[in-house]
């Protein structure tokens, strides 16, 4: 799991393994991080996952040694 | 990937971009147009006056977003080189963030594609702002990514 912008504040968290059950989606890591940080819930809809650094759909499995983050909305330029 | 990819530069930076050496690299002999976007630190925001920047990037992702862009632009448009730079970490303001250069024969596709190339930039690539005011500070609204398939499963 890789944390940035606003998501990292939230967590104080910039990168961190975690164990998740067979056939987990990137919906079901994000629910396992609101519960451990409540607040995060609120940003589910101004978030995009990507994994293995590609946007990917919410219902997307997770494989052993993927790279996952939850990217909030991009203001480079 | 077009042969020409191999020539187009895509950085990341932590210091002063020199744009000017950036030009003269998608500078080629077959071109006659180079055009250019500088994008740099406004001196406020909503109203607000800025003091700083802070900008921050998922760097590999980063770059391969950026790289996708040139993928797209060449397929897109008539265009000899591209250079793509963005830098990171504290701007004050005046100094630059972005600067883009693109080469091209002929105006138009340089022109075309250097705007698609900042608006492009702004939508996909994972990087972020954060301002800084005399009285706090906040992360820019920013913009969604498109959305990816729906159906998309494990692959």
């Amino acid at each position: 799991m890789l944390f940035f912008s606003r998501i990292r504040e939230l967590t104080s968290l910039s990168e961190e393994t975690v164990e998740i059950s067979d056939g987990a989606t990137l919906e079901d890591l994000f629910q396992h991080y609101v519960r451990l940080y409540p607040k995060l819930g609120g940003f589910r809809a101004s978030l995009v996952a990507s994994r293995n650094q590609e946007f990917s759909a919410w219902g997307t499995r997770i494989a052993a040694g993927d790279e996952i983050a939850f990217l909030p909305p991009v203001s480079g330029g | 990937m077009a042969e020409k990819q191999a020539s187009d530069t895509f950085h990341l930076v932590h210091t002063a971009i020199d744009s000017g050496a950036l030009v003269q690299c998608v500078r080629g002999e077959g071109d006659g147009a180079i055009v250019t976007f500088d994008g740099f630190v406004r001196n406020e925001s909503y109203g607000r006056p800025t003091k700083y920047l802070e900008y921050e990037a998922y760097e590999p992702m980063a770059l391969l977003k950026m790289r996708e862009i040139g993928q797209q632009l060449r397929q897109k448009y008539a265009i000899d080189r591209l250079a793509i730079v963005h830098r990171l970490g504290h701007l004050e303001v005046g100094e630059t963030s972005v600067f883009i250069a693109v080469s091209a024969p002929h105006r138009g596709a340089a022109f075309d594609a250097c705007r698609f190339a900042i608006d492009t930039l702004k939508r996909t690539v994972p990087i972020w702002k954060k301002e800084y005011f005399e009285d706090g500070a906040m992360w820019a609204d920013g913009e969604l990514p498109p959305a990816p398939p729906r159906a998309e499963t494990a692959s």
